[in-house]
């Protein structure tokens, strides 16, 4: 399948003791392999939302009354829409919170490895206890701790006389990547290409100091109980029952493929353009800027090769010159990371730097999906159209905010969501919600105006 | 939030406190509970007789043993219908029939009383001291906060007796020592809520508009100290009842015929052992039923004040 | 290295407190007068002019008829020497009837708080994760409720159901009356019935092999430690829950979640961890209810540790026990409060690396 996720007419609610909140109401989305979509729109329109609930990081007094969220071919959304379907109004946040447990059980294989999230604040999106390098090693270990005794194992394996040939062969290759493979592939050294190539693709370094450092990853010594570890971890595909349910022997396998987990968090912090990794690994969240924590946060969302990442307002928290600096991160990742980003931001200039498609988003719903340049040349819904009117530029042509505020969500008006605040609403605008409609090859925008007579 | 408070006056801001507060189940049991203390404390004040109380001020009344002849060293009976709660028995020799609920009754109002005149007391003085250390600050604000530190360093029952005993060992001198334990407490708390509202900008612009230093003490920060001080009184009262009844029931009180419920408990304390257990466990839980009602109201009035848990 | 820093201005901060305390004292003994002041070190039975000859000693030595401030100072040598004045109960000096007393104590209230910890972490994090559960609002019920009973309630509770009633516990004293005689002819007892090294019963049996007396110690401390254990547990399992929720509230266990933690770790470790530390904060505030805790519960029990003394004391008007226990208690609060603010400082990385 070429999307790599798809969310169909999704609604989620929120029941409050003010009343229900119905934060999103019939989302359409299509996430294509590979892509960047920007997600835009006002606060409260509920992009947030629709992060979380891809995620199923939604507390319990949300309800899920219609939708699906398609990875894999799986739906998501199953085990929580059922129980809507059971229940309907007698909506229970107790017995909510018991499938929304579930679900997050379910998910624990995809979240943090297939699908991950980067939130908003960068500042409190860290434990405050935990070191940094911690928190980026645990997302490993907690999902493939076999890459990790991989990782060792390769290196006790690999020989010094090997490393030459590898490098001779790395000096002529064009595909890096493939020709590592297969050598690894061929010494039986499996494991060893993160660390290659993470040294081989520093753009920092010279060349001479890069070859020594490859050198130098053959041959390291091991103590037994280590090695035995290793090897049964790597040869089991996963931490065995008989490691993890004993006490004492558990924190010991803990700590030992954690140590690799720093290791390979100091290759990607470096390869992420932090300076001195292995000092930065050992500090404290309270300890980093701003800047260098959201590093961290979007480190610990790559690290495992995920196949979606969704960032909640990457640059919202954060002044000026670290917003340029996280959107040039963005860009320089897309091209070594074969995942597709879903980049949630209320900011249109910061999603037309870095995104391929953008969505606009409003009360809950999708207005209009097209690629960038298409939609910031030529913007088709009136809520569109306004939002581009409205960003600063640097002429200094005059800012015309938007008339009106953004609808309560508890008691949406009939038909579109915008027309009391849009200058073109006519008779079907008040009484049927617009249907998304196709436009001119690869734009949708769902608004009476386009539709074709 | 915010627009509902800006739309709406003060008046219902009132409203909408008592909403949230009435909404709390057990913070309503637990007013409900605290008025029927208070309401019996205000019978037996008023009108004892009412409820048959005879003699509210002590717990024997005089000549007793003269009176009721019958009643010298009578074993104290347990709970029936002639006496919900029992009868304990006072004193070697023991006067006994004592009727255990009404006891605990005259015992309520003395307890409240203490309670009342000891928090509002500490409170008042304390609170005043914290405030005016905080908001004057430097050298001052130093002093009190070491002033404080030393009656922090001794637990609180062991300086109340070490008081109690320079004092003089009477009711009125343990409200005194209890006062002097609490009101650092006070001055500790209105220290910390006079600095975080000190923080508050408006502060700053009402000096630059020029009024008085006084004026502004009044008019900015005491708004801001008062109710969570008053929700702090609240909590307090229940728990100075506790202490001051675990003090009376070490036996600080010598010969106390003063009906308190801790003096109540030190009366049972060498007849429960026998089996009478009701000499003590119902003061106790006397204690425990005010401590837990106050308690809930506590907690339901911080509710109220707290914006996160209104929603 | 702030964390030496920290350490530091916490010792710095001990000094003008304890120099308070000492003041506060010593305001305590004069304030009835030189006559009661001199209570403390003459013997009540003492008369005639033997007793003058003592008031005389005493006068020269403390400058009784100098300024009040010239007083504190020969007080406070006499203090630092480790004369505190003698008990009117038994003769002995005030000090070293603490030394007697003093590890019972200590001995109760560790055990109270260890158990404490023990038992309330797990209900603690177990009550905030199924929030609204069955478990979770009995847990809600039983500590509100043992919270709201004063501590003598708890006490006598506990000594009526277990001790009088069911005869299940022993409830009095440090050992059974009738094991008294033959404890004085042990040769680690003294003729006061003190035990040594250690003054605990328990612990000086267990070192000289007598594991029935151990044994028989050991039953007698269940009691008062099982009471100081629920009036402290109550007040430990309402913080800690209600910082679980607030943490788990928190953007990083949010974080935790999205990576795929699992929700046991997620809990029981990511959230643990940073809700502990305003549990400990609390915990420092109560230890000063603990030690007064410790004097009623010791009452109640005719557990022979210092507060049993001093409650003793001052039905006795024995004035100098009295004074001496405030001082004590006073030195033994501030430095558990120091320990604790240093392993405040260790736990929490913020206070450790700045």
């Amino acid at each position: 399948m070429a999307d790599a996720l798809v969310i169909r007419d999704l609604h989620v609610q929120f029941h409050t003791r003010r009343g229900v909140y119905k934060a999103l109401n019939g989302v359409n989305l299509r996430l294509r392999r590979g892509e960047v979509l920007g997600i835009a729109g006002e606060s409260g329109c509920g992009k947030t939302t629709m992060g979380l609930a891809v995620m199923a990081l939604l507390p319990r007094n949300a309800s899920f009354p219609q939708g699906q969220i398609i990875f894999d071919n799986k739906d998501l959304m199953n085990l929580p829409r059922e129980y809507w379907e059971r229940v309907g109004d007698r909506f229970n946040p107790k017995q909510n919170e018991r499938i929304l447990r579930r679900v997050s059980k379910a998910m624990g294989r995809i979240r943090g490895v297939r699908i991950s999230m980067v939130f908003q604040e960068p500042m409190t999106s860290l434990n405050p206890v935990l070191s940094v390098g911690f928190q980026i090693a645990e997302a490993i270990y907690v999902h493939d701790p076999a890459s990790l005794a991989h990782r060792v194992l390769a290196r006790t394996r690999a020989t010094p006389s090997q490393m030459p040939e590898l490098l001779a062969i790395l000096g002529t290759a064009r595909d890096d990547e493939a020709a590592v493979k297969e050598f690894a592939a061929k010494h039986d050294l499996l494991g060893i290409e993160d660390q290659v190539l993470s040294v081989w693709r520093r753009d920092d370094v010279h060349i001479s100091r890069k070859e020594k450092a490859i050198r130098l990853l053959a041959g390291q010594q091991i103590r037994p109980v280590e090695r035995n570890i290793v090897e049964t971890v790597a040869r089991a595909g996963s931490i065995p029952p008989r490691f993890s349910r004993v006490p004492v022997l558990s924190r010991v396998v803990r700590r030992v493929l954690l140590k690799e987990g720093y290791r390979k968090a100091r290759e990607l912090l470096t390869s992420l353009g932090i300076p001195h990794a292995e000092r930065v690994l050992k500090m404290y969240p309270h300890e980093l800027s701003g800047g260098m924590r959201q590093r961290v946060v979007i480190a610990i969302a790559l690290v495992n090769n995920p196949e979606v990442i969704i960032m909640d307002e990457p640059t919202s928290a954060v002044d000026v010159t670290v917003q340029a600096q996280i959107l040039e991160l963005v860009k320089r990742i897309r091209t070594s990371v074969s995942a597709a980003f879903l980049v949630i931001s209320h900011d249109l200039a910061v999603l037309a730097e870095v995104s391929d498609r953008i969505a606009i988003m409003y009360a809950g719903r999708i207005v209009e999906v097209a690629p960038t340049d298409k939609i910031l040349r030529n913007p088709l819904h009136p809520y569109t159209q306004l939002l581009i009117s409205a960003i600063p530029t640097l002429e200094g042509k005059p800012v015309e905010g938007i008339k009106g505020e953004v609808p309560d969500m508890r008691a949406l008006p009939a038909g579109c969501a915008f027309h009391p605040r849009c200058p073109f609403a006519f008779e079907k605008c008040l009484e049927i919600i617009p249907i998304d409609l196709p436009h001119d090859r690869d734009q949708l925008v769902a608004c009476w105006l386009y539709e074709a007579k | 939030m915010e627009t509902i408070k800006e739309e709406k006056g003060r008046f219902d801001e009132w409203k909408l406190s008592a909403r949230v507060f009435f909404a709390n189940r057990t913070a309503v049991a637990g007013l409900v509970i605290f008025l029927l203390f208070v309401g019996d404390a205000i019978i037996v004040e008023v009108a004892p007789g009412l409820v048959g109380v005879q003699y509210p001020d002590s717990v024997v009344p005089p000549l007793f043993s003269i009176t009721h002849p019958e009643c010298v060293n009578q074993a104290p009976e347990p709970p029936s219908f002639d006496h919900p709660f029992g009868t304990t028995e006072y004193g070697v020799p023991g006067e006994g029939c004592l009727d255990v609920l009404q006891l605990v009754m005259k015992a309520i109002r003395i307890d409240l009383a203490i309670s009342l005149f000891v928090v509002l007391v500490g409170a008042a003085v304390g609170t005043v001291i914290g405030v005016v250390s905080a908001y004057i600050g430097r050298l001052l604000d130093e002093a009190m906060m070491r002033i404080t530190d030393v009656f922090f360093s001794v637990p609180f029952l062991i300086l109340a007796l070490a008081l109690s005993f320079v004092l003089g060992r009477t009711v009125l001198n343990m409200a005194w020592a209890l006062i002097i334990i609490w009101w650092p407490l006070y001055a500790r708390y209105g220290r910390s809520l006079t600095l975080s509202t000190k923080e508050a900008t408006y502060i700053e612009a009402a000096k630059a508009a020029g009024s008085g230093r006084l004026k502004i003490m009044f008019k900015h920060i005491f708004p801001n100290v008062v109710p969570p001080v008053l929700v702090q009184i609240s909590l307090d009262v229940g728990t100075v009842v506790g202490i001051f009844a675990t003090l009376a029931f070490i036996g600080v009180i010598p010969n106390a015929l003063v009906p308190e419920l801790g003096a109540l408990a030190n009366i049972g304390l060498n007849l429960a052992p026998l089996g009478y257990w009701w000499t003590v466990i119902v003061p106790g839980g006397t204690i425990t039923l005010f401590s837990l009602a106050v308690n809930l109201m506590g907690d339901g009035l911080r509710d109220v004040i707290d914006p996160r848990r209104r929603s | 290295m702030k964390l030496w820093v920290y350490v530091l201005r916490r010792l710095i901060l001990l000094v003008p407190t304890l120099i308070g305390l000492t003041l506060l004292v010593f305001a305590l003994e004069h304030a009835g007068g030189p006559s009661v002041f001199l209570a403390l070190y003459i013997n009540p039975h003492l008369t005639g002019s033997a007793r003058q000859q003592l008031v005389d000693q005493l006068t020269a030595r403390f400058h009784l008829n100098d300024p009040i401030y010239v007083q504190y100072f020969y007080w406070l040598g006499a203090i630092l020497q480790g004369d505190w004045g003698t008990s009117a109960q038994n003769g002995q000096a005030v000090t070293t009837n603490f030394v007697w007393f003093m590890p019972n104590t200590i001995m109760l209230t560790v055990v109270a708080s260890l158990l404490t910890w023990v038992i309330s972490i797990p209900i603690g994090v177990y009550s905030a994760t199924r929030r609204d559960s069955v478990l979770d609002q009995g847990v809600r019920v039983a500590t509100f409720t043992l919270y709201s009973m004063p501590i003598f309630l708890i006490g006598f509770a506990l000594f009526l159901t277990f001790g009088t009633s069911w005869h299940l516990l022993p409830a009095q004293g440090n050992i059974d009356d009738n094991l008294l005689p033959t404890l004085s002819s042990k040769s680690w007892f003294d003729s006061n019935a003190v035990s040594y090294p250690t003054h605990i019963y328990l612990i000086d049996a267990l070192l000289h092999g007598d594991v029935p007396i151990a044994w028989n110690a050991f039953l007698h401390v269940i009691l008062p430690a099982v009471a100081l254990t629920l009036a402290l547990l109550a007040g430990i399992i309402r913080i800690l829950r209600v910082s679980m929720l607030e943490v788990l509230d928190q953007d990083y266990i949010r974080l935790a979640r999205a990576k795929g933690v699992p929700e046991r770790t997620v809990n029981n470790f990511h959230a643990k961890k940073n809700a502990l530390l305003p549990t400990v904060t609390t915990f420092g505030y109560l230890v000063s209810g603990l030690f007064g805790g410790a004097v009623v519960i010791e009452e109640i029990f005719g557990f022979k540790g210092i507060g049993w003394w001093t409650t003793m004391a001052f039905l006795n008007s024995d004035i100098a026990v009295v004074m001496g226990s405030t001082l004590v208690f006073g030195i033994v609060l501030v430095l558990t409060t120091l320990i604790l603010d240093i392993l405040y400082g260790f736990l929490d990385p913020r206070i450790r690396y700045e």
